[in-house]
Order: C-alpha cells, then sequence, then structure tokens
C-alpha cells in the first residue's frame, strides 16, 4: 500500500514533466493547423492575399506568444478576434431581425455568421497541447524584430491611467476591447493580451505593426517611446483583472 | 535609339514592384476604413458602439462639402487629432502612400457625391 501512494505520489509530481513525452508537436502542427493557418510565412503582401487569410498566422508564433498561454488555449480553445481574423467575411450592414437595434435606434455593422456562434477548432489533449506549444516557440523567424526591445516595469500606470492612454490619447479602443463587450470588434481582444503575448512582441508590434504584417488593418499610431512602455504595463496590468468575476 | 528602348525596358522593370503593391481606392477603402465608416460609407461601422465620436457619415454631401480635399488627406494621412478631430481616427500614414491617400480623397467624393463647397 506503501507502494502503491508512493507511486502515485510520483506519477503526479512527474507527469506534467512528461505531459509532451511521445508526443510530436511538429507533426501534429503540419497535420492538423498547416490547413488553415500559415507555417511558413511570409505574411500577405497585397489586400488580396489578407482577405484569403483564414487563420492567424503562426510562422512566428515564438516570437508573439507566451508558452503558458498557448498550452491552456489549445486545450480549450476560445475567439480572440470578436469579428473573427478576417472581419470583412464576418460583418453585414444589414442587422438581421434576432439583432437589438432598438436600444440605440442606430443601425450600425453588426457580427454576422460564424463569428456569431462558439469557435470551432481543433481541441488537443494536454500531452499534445504540450508537444504543440513546443514546436510554436521554435518558430522564431522575426528575432530582429525583438532584438534590444525590452519592457521598463518602471513605467507603471494604473488602470485608469492606461485606459486614458487607449482610448484618448491613441484611440485604440475604436477597434479593441479592454473587457469583455467593450471596445471595438475588429482588433484582438486587449484584456487577454498581457497573458497571451510576449511584451517584447506588444512593444514591438504596437510600435510598427506592419513590420510584422505589411497589410493589417491595424495602424502605426505614432505611440511615443514612454507611452508604449505603460501601454504594454497596462496591458499586463489588466490581464490580471477577473473579467469572470465582475460579470 | 536601341539603348534607350533598352534604358526604358529597365526602368519599368526596376519600377513594376513599387507599382504592383499600390492597392485600389475601393480596396484600401474596404479593408482599412470601413470598419468604422461602414460598409455602407454611412458611419456605422462594426466597431462604434461604445465610440464616444460616431466616425465620419461620407454619403453625407453637406458636411464633406464643408471639408477641403487638403484637409481630408490630412485626416487621413496624420489622423483625426492633426485636424483637432478624435484621436478614435488614427494615423494611416504607415498603411497608404501618399498616392493612395490621394486616390482615397477621389473616392470619397464619389462616395459623397460632392465638392468642397469654397
Amino acid at each position: 500500500m506503501k507502494h502503491l501512494i508512493l507511486l502515485s505520489f510520483l506519477a503526479v509530481v512527474i507527469s506534467p514533466a512528461l505531459a509532451s513525452a511521445g508526443e510530436d508537436g511538429g507533426k501534429i502542427l503540419r497535420a492538423q493547423c498547416a490547413s488553415c493557418h500559415d507555417l511558413k510565412g511570409p505574411a500577405p503582401q497585397t489586400i488580396r492575399e489578407l482577405w484569403k487569410r483564414d487563420a492567424p498566422d503562426l510562422f512566428y508564433a515564438g516570437n508573439k506568444f507566451r508558452r503558458e498561454w498557448l498550452v491552456q488555449w489549445l486545450q480549450k480553445p476560445i475567439r480572440i478576434r470578436p469579428a473573427g481574423v478576417n472581419y470583412l467575411r464576418n460583418i453585414n450592414s444589414t442587422p438581421p431581425s434576432n439583432q437589438n437595434t432598438k436600444k440605440t435606434g442606430r443601425k450600425y455593422d453588426v457580427l454576422w455568421g460564424s463569428v456569431t456562434k462558439p469557435l470551432k477548432h481543433v481541441k488537443l489533449s494536454r500531452a499534445k497541447a504540450e508537444a504543440v506549444a513546443d514546436a510554436l516557440m521554435g518558430l522564431k523567424p522575426h528575432y530582429s524584430l525583438v532584438a534590444g526591445v525590452k519592457l521598463d516595469a518602471s513605467k507603471k500606470v494604473s488602470l485608469d491611467q492606461g485606459e486614458v492612454l487607449i482610448d484618448k490619447v491613441y484611440g485604440c479602443l475604436s477597434c479593441h476591447f479592454i473587457e469583455p463587450g467593450y471596445g471595438g470588434y475588429t482588433g484582438s481582444e486587449l484584456y487577454t493580451a498581457g497573458k497571451r503575448l510576449q511584451p517584447e512582441f506588444m512593444l514591438s508590434y504596437i510600435k510598427r505593426p506592419k513590420n510584422w504584417d505589411p497589410k493589417i488593418w491595424m495602424p502605426n499610431g505614432n505611440v511615443k517611446p514612454d507611452d508604449l512602455q505603460k501601454i504594454v504595463n497596462y496591458l499586463i496590468l489588466l490581464s490580471k483583472e477577473d473579467f469572470n468575476a465582475s460579470n | 535609339m536601341n539603348k534607350y528602348l533598352l534604358s526604358m525596358t529597365l526602368t519599368s522593370l526596376l519600377l513594376l514592384p513599387a507599382i504592383s503593391q499600390a492597392e485600389t481606392a475601393a480596396d484600401n477603402y474596404k479593408t482599412y476604413c470601413m470598419q468604422c465608416h461602414g460598409m455602407q460609407g454611412n458611419g456605422m461601422g462594426a466597431n462604434i458602439q461604445d465610440m464616444s465620436v460616431q466616425p465620419r457619415d461620407h454619403t453625407d454631401a453637406k458636411t464633406m462639402s464643408g471639408r477641403t480635399d487638403a484637409e481630408l488627406f490630412k485626416v487621413i494621412k496624420e489622423g483625426g487629432l492633426a485636424i483637432n478631430k478624435s484621436a478614435l481616427m488614427p494615423p494611416w500614414d504607415s498603411t497608404f502612400t501618399d498616392n493612395e491617400i490621394h486616390d482615397l480623397v477621389k473616392y470619397l467624393r464619389k462616395l459623397c457625391k460632392c465638392k468642397h463647397a469654397g
């Protein structure tokens, strides 16, 4: 019995370390992800190429994501961009009858189609998610874009100060949610960015999105260096909020 | 003459990549402007539900004729703050070339079916 307890204890302790053992993340990527995600690059160079994109480019995933977030997300995938990765496919200027436009009287373009339903995406087991995350973290062709980029944690801001930068100063709120359901639809949600993304990636991407994705609809906001640091510190602070508790 | 032809051909070949990268105003408008200014160009884009200032209605001839082409160029290139309007309109200078912005200004004039009234 003692042996059994000891073995069980060891299994619990050791299993996370061995979680990805035996799984070939690269093979899973090629077999299950490559049909929708670009694993090789380069990013679309023209608008018409951009319109063909079905899923986020992953060829620089290792420069972009935090591994622990990938492992979690791959086991329980949920939508990050409210209007989808290619928003032009998912908006409609004629509100369907089930959309409540009476509240404001405004008939603005609405989300339509697949983005109004839960995200359909492959779900992986813990072991496979670990292996795929490892494979993704190995994809780092854009090292030069983050070389020398460093977060300055001393440029702290409060949540309120950060929101002023995001809303009033740089207008990011136009296209991004800063809490569930609040903000614009065509960008990725910002309230999880700090958990999802590497700080160096956020600094580099916000400074010049076109370096990463030449035709993306996010403009270069000409963010001042100090404000750039403050915004990324804000996004990290924001991602620690428990939005499930407040909703 | 042959030398002249050759240099012209070479020049046009060199310029070709730059030319082929220019996007049409319709494609640019659809990809970058429509998310806020709307599929109909009427300022009712998908993003506007929580905006403190509504995007310009590009089909509104009365308001649009109050703007010069130079002002329209400036606000696209440098953003809303450059003409004392909202920061929610970002600067697009890293997205469009000057020529593409000129094309967009012409496109806006078609949408509003108007010219500057001045």
